[in-house]
């Protein structure tokens, strides 16, 4: 079985977690404030019950045509005055991405899972470029170098006073521990690096392929900016992203919101087709007018064929991203960002395994339940227990068991039971 | 023999939460009961290898299982144990062929025959929780027996957990995650007593093995922690 490195990470990283009652603090606050308003909002909502349902139709329907829809996309971009690409891996990514931003300069992002996925940040920043996440959470554990560890809030197991001391130290003067001071401190900082930056990068929540629009949810306004204040706008998204039409596009944004933050509506939905555009002077089309004069769309494989064409793991394909099933897993609530790996939950055990490798996340994998909750509260009613299951028996056929589990199954084998115990009693009536 | 039922007691009853195993059997034969055991050769389901990715060694102890069961001639199991009742009732056919007998849960053996054990409990008078196990309400979509088994104790109480049914938060025993990391499993156990349990509930019921051994463990001075069978059992009149 080799060396039991993959193992010793991650109890370290759980034990961590469990004992941090700062952290624990942070994501219990959270979860209170989640589970009450998502409740008040879908039973207002009941109407979303059909909505959800049909969103699973048109997710499986796009993933089923996915090759088909990357190019259509593509097209549609293009048709528009966009550039479209398309990166296999997260190599190809970083390269396209920062090829197209250059050297030394001012980069603002909003919030990009996908952007995590393939370490964009990283690459950049090692090309000279000063990036500066917008998005208040990311902004938080940006100035604090720490990981994500939710996906719709990043920064959930931080809470306000940790968020004080952060800026106190950015400002290098005292803060208020108030959180809407404290939002007021990233406003003001933020405003001139928007107007100031040279290229805005951004991640989607849905495209439609037939229009190449690129749809970005938000509720701070920060993604607004970073898409139409610097004069080039990169959107990095995954393949999976892609929809048929509109129509399709608005179906699955009626479901988003509610699920992810317990709104019936995001405060922002920018719906972007091409760059900024003008004809006011003699019908002269002329681009680049108050918005960006470049708008490049980076699609990205990075695992999501594969997942695709696996009749288990395709149902992955279909998660929208609203990181609900999160907050209501009974794990995540006491081990938060560390229980899976640039995905989390158990649907991010799934993801993390197939964008960035089974190894990293082989250990947390054994910290799932299997319970089902997660596939109870998905409005897509994804089934991550039986992914799960499934990913298990791959990591099992490579190597990754669990010492613990292996003794099981040996004595299972040979005495009958898992606890090693030597059972000789014949059979007995009651 | 045929005609009488296997009761499956499950490895953790067998071994570990013994009183939930002795309690079925003594209830079963307070209520008059035919039933046999495998003793010492019941053996092993499977479920615990299913659930921790190890396919070829949970077909081999699923295909025994179903032989052990078949050859003595049972048409009938009944088990106290979510996970055996899971895996046998429900992942067998997938994995282990043709399963000729029936498996069912305790809560759903007894439930049959309530007109027999009805009006046979003493007065408990106590404020009780039921936690679903996840192996017997999500993934086998049995809620209300057990409830309405605990129900039939005069004086019980019995108040929900702010998530109960098809939302119950799992103790997280199962799974394998126990066995890999013991930490967290108490940790969320706790975290799910703490959170969940209702002001004033002295007593957790539950109906899984695994549930209780690992909220007795994590909980212990707490809260009383029964398991459905000891419940019913010690509420038993004569």
């Amino acid at each position: 079985m080799g060396s039991d490195d993959w193992l010793a990470f991650k109890r370290e990283e759980f034990k961590r977690w469990m004992e941090d009652e700062r952290r624990r603090t942070g994501l219990s606050r959270a979860v209170a404030a989640y589970t009450s308003a998502k409740a008040n909002a879908l039973s207002r909502l009941p109407e979303l019950e059909e909505i959800r349902r049909e969103v699973r139709k048109i997710k499986e329907r796009s993933i089923q045509q996915m090759d088909e829809l990357v190019k259509i996309t593509m097209d549609s971009v293009r048709e528009v005055k966009g550039e479209a690409y398309l990166a296999r891996d997260a190599e190809e990514a970083r390269e396209i991405v920062s090829d197209l931003t250059g050297h030394g300069k001012l980069v603002v992002k909003s919030k990009s899972l996908t952007g995590d996925e393939v370490g964009i940040n990283e690459a950049l920043e090692e090309r000279g470029n000063k990036v500066y996440e917008t998005d208040l959470g990311e902004f938080i554990i940006q100035l604090r170098k720490e990981k994500p560890t939710h996906i719709i809030n990043p920064s959930v197991h931080v809470p306000r006073e940790e968020v004080a001391k952060t800026f106190s130290e950015l400002l290098g003067r005292p803060v208020s521990q108030e959180i809407p001071a404290l939002v007021g401190i990233a406003r003001d900082y933020l405003r001139e690096k928007f107007c100031n930056a040279d290229v805005g990068i951004t991640g989607a929540n849905v495209v439609s392929a037939k229009t190449g629009t690129i749809f970005i949810v938000e509720n701070e306004g920060n993604a607004r900016f970073v898409s139409n204040a610097p004069p080039k706008h990169i959107c990095l998204t995954g393949i999976e992203k892609i929809v048929p039409t509109l129509s399709d596009a608005f179906m699955l944004l009626q479901v988003l919101p509610p699920y992810a933050t317990g709104v019936f509506m995001s405060a922002y939905v920018s719906m972007i087709t091409g760059p900024s555009k003008t004809a006011d002077i003699e019908k002269t089309i002329v681009y680049g007018a108050h918005g960006p004069k470049e708008l490049h769309l980076v699609l990205l494989d990075n695992g999501r064929r594969r997942m695709a064409e696996d009749d288990v793991f395709r149902e992955a394909l279909y998660c929208i991203r609203c990181g609900g099933c999160m907050y209501e897993c009974p794990v995540y609530r006491v081990i938060g960002g560390s229980f899976g790996n640039n995905y989390f939950g158990g649907i991010g055990l799934i993801w993390s395994a197939f964008t960035t490798g089974d190894e990293k996340v082989a250990a947390a994998v054994d910290a799932c339940t299997k319970c089902g909750r997660c596939k109870e509260v998905c409005p897509l009613e994804i089934d991550t227990p039986r992914m799960v299951e499934r990913l298990k028996q791959r990591l099992v056929k490579r190597g990754f068991v669990q010492p613990k589990h292996y003794e099981i199954m040996e004595s299972i084998l040979h005495n009958g039971n898992p606890f090693g115990e030597d059972e000789r009693a014949g059979r007995s009536r009651g | 023999m045929p005609d009488s039922i296997l009761y499956w007691k499950g490895c953790m009853s067998r071994l570990r939460t013994k009183s939930i195993s002795d309690s079925t059997m003594e209830l079963f034969r307070r209520m008059g009961v035919e039933f046999a055991t495998l003793g010492g050769n019941e053996g092993c389901c499977g479920s615990v290898l299913l659930r921790t990715g190890q396919l070829e060694a949970a077909k081999k102890t699923a295909e025994s299982t179903v032989d052990r069961i078949s050859s003595a001639g049972f048409k009938e199991v009944v088990t106290a144990c979510p996970g055996c009742f899971r895996t046998m009732a429900s992942e067998y056919p997938a994995i282990a062929g043709q399963v000729p007998f029936r498996v069912r849960h305790i809560s759903q053996f007894l439930i049959e025959r309530s007109p027999t054990i009805k009006g046979r409990f003493r007065s408990m008078d106590v404020k009780a929780c039921y936690h679903d196990p996840c192996h017997l309400g999500r993934h086998m979509g049995v809620y209300e027996e057990p409830r309405d088994l605990i129900r039939m104790v005069p004086g019980v109480e019995l108040v929900e957990m702010k998530d109960n049914r098809s939302k119950a938060l799992c103790c997280s025993s199962g799974g394998g995650v126990r066995s890999a990391y013991p930490e967290l499993s108490r940790e969320v156990a706790r975290t799910v007593a703490g959170g969940q349990v209702p002001a004033g509930v002295k007593l957790l019921v539950t109906a899984c093995p695994f549930c209780n051994y690992n909220f007795k463990d994590a909980c212990s001075g707490q809260i009383r922690v029964m398991d459905l069978p000891e419940l019913l059992l010690a509420a038993w009149r004569g």
